[in-house]
């Protein structure tokens, strides 16, 4: 339960924003879903981002930017609409239900990071980069974002930036028994080809141990490979995702089905590779 | 403290604390059509239209919506002069203990405005948030579809009445 003499902040500028949650138990308010979810006694005050006019999605000079305040559903009505990542759309339509996607937010969502995240794979598979605001501006690469420990420290994220690539081809799939459900992993592929050879290959997996996994062994295992049966059999061997158990599944088990999930797309993508 | 909002057309002033979820503030406020189910986002009884999109409104401060438009399932019609959405439910059987209903009429409202003529899928995607334990989802997904065909019916003899203007 949130406290009920819980703070609220409506700045109108993001430096304002960026001062208040300097402030001990201040932080960000986008959709609200996740605050609700954990409601923790040591939240003093909620910054509203609703004013910051960070809700948008605009296109220029080739590169997509998403506004930290988008909700799920803003981004999957404007890939519909553009052609534009539908690896990221597809799995943002199988996140949550439809009155939660029109409340969660991409920045809030990127911030939680929760270890069901459906958002996290594509977003890092398509190599996405992230503009935040702390003691200065920055953008830097999402994936730095996590491994460089930004993602812990108090920090406003403005937008996301997704380059325009069209010889980029990828796919996400992600292990749920019913559609209504937290994903026990999702994994994402991104795959660039010429002549139908691989030049690139980006493969990502959130719900593993340690939260995410980059796996480069299976990445430089298929540069420079056609993507055929006998590809994607010894691909298999290089992808290994490690997991915990829990009172569900055993570590082991999430691995096996891991690895199917994974030759899976992989034969999924076969078929586009130009 | 006050929030104001605009309600099924009507602005609002309604009591309610900082910490108060949407949901809390409106029943509280005798919007009792607002159904409490699971209060963790994941029933849909709750859900209301939030500028005209569904939402589940035990997930939503009521702090962070202020001055925002809020459609309720009276919203849409009334027990004297129902939408023909809720006439379908009632016709199909789509509503048993009709305490899931207020947030399927709603949700099903909110897919009919953007896509009068939905697939039995794009009727189950959009009522993906919503649960019911007593129907098996057949009878909704039949009033659904009921809806669509009476609103284009009525919709083309509309445009025949125009036409032989």
């Amino acid at each position: 339960m949130l406290h009920q003499n819980l703070e609220w902040f409506f700045p109108h500028k993001v430096e304002e924003a960026v001062k208040l949650i300097e402030q001990q138990g201040v932080i960000l308010h986008g959709g609200g879903t996740r605050i609700l979810k954990t409601s923790p006694k040591s939240i003093k005050g909620l910054v509203d981002v609703g004013n910051l006019h960070l809700n948008y999605i605009h296109h220029t000079d080739s590169k997509t930017s998403i506004g930290s305040a988008a909700t799920y559903d803003d981004v999957i009505r404007y890939s519909t609409k553009t052609d534009r990542f539908p690896m990221l759309a597809k799995a943002l339509s199988e996140a949550a239900s439809t009155p939660l996607r029109n409340r969660i937010t991409i920045g809030g969502s990127i911030k939680d990071f929760p270890i069901w995240s459906s958002l996290y794979a594509p977003l890092l598979a398509l190599n996405a980069q992230i503009e935040i605001i702390d003691t200065h501006e920055k953008i830097i690469s999402l994936e730095e974002y996590l491994e460089s420990g930004v993602i812990k420290t108090k920090h406003l994220i403005k937008r996301i930036i997704i380059e325009d690539d069209s010889h980029l081809i990828g796919g996400v799939k992600r292990f749920v028994l019913i559609r209504f459900e937290y994903p026990l992993f999702t994994v994402a592929v991104a795959l660039r080809a010429k002549h139908k050879i691989i030049s690139e290959a980006r493969i990502f997996m959130t719900g593993v141990k340690g939260r995410y996994k980059h796996f480069r062994r299976a990445e430089h295992f298929l540069i420079d490979k056609e993507l055929s049966d006998d590809t994607i059999q010894q691909a298999e061997n290089h992808f290994t995702p490690k997991f915990v158990s829990d009172y569900k599944y055993s570590a082991e088990y999430k691995e096996q089905t891991a690895k199917v999930f994974f030759t899976d797309l992989l034969h999924e993508l076969k078929g586009t590779l130009k | 403290m006050k929030f104001s909002f605009k309600i099924n057309n009507s602005l609002k002033e309604l009591e309610g604390f900082p910490n108060e979820t949407l949901l809390h503030v409106l029943r509280n406020n005798n919007y009792t059509e607002v159904k409490c189910g699971c209060n963790e986002g994941e029933c849909g009884s709750c859900t209301i239209l939030l500028d005209g999109k569904p939402v589940n409104s035990c997930q939503v401060l009521a702090m962070s919506v202020q001055e925002k438009e809020i459609t309720t399932v009276k919203g849409i019609g009334t027990l004297y002069t129902p939408h023909l959405l809720q006439k379908s439910f009632v016709e199909a059987g789509a509503d048993q203990c009709g305490f899931c209903s207020p947030g399927m009429v709603l949700a099903s409202y909110s897919l009919l405005k953007e896509n009068p003529n939905p697939t039995r899928e794009e009727i189950l995607v959009a009522l993906d948030g919503n649960l019911c334990r007593c129907t098996g989802y057949v009878k909704i997904v039949d009033a659904v579809e009921m809806t669509a065909q009476k609103l284009n019916a009525t919709n083309s003899e509309m445009e025949q009445v125009c036409s032989n203007m």
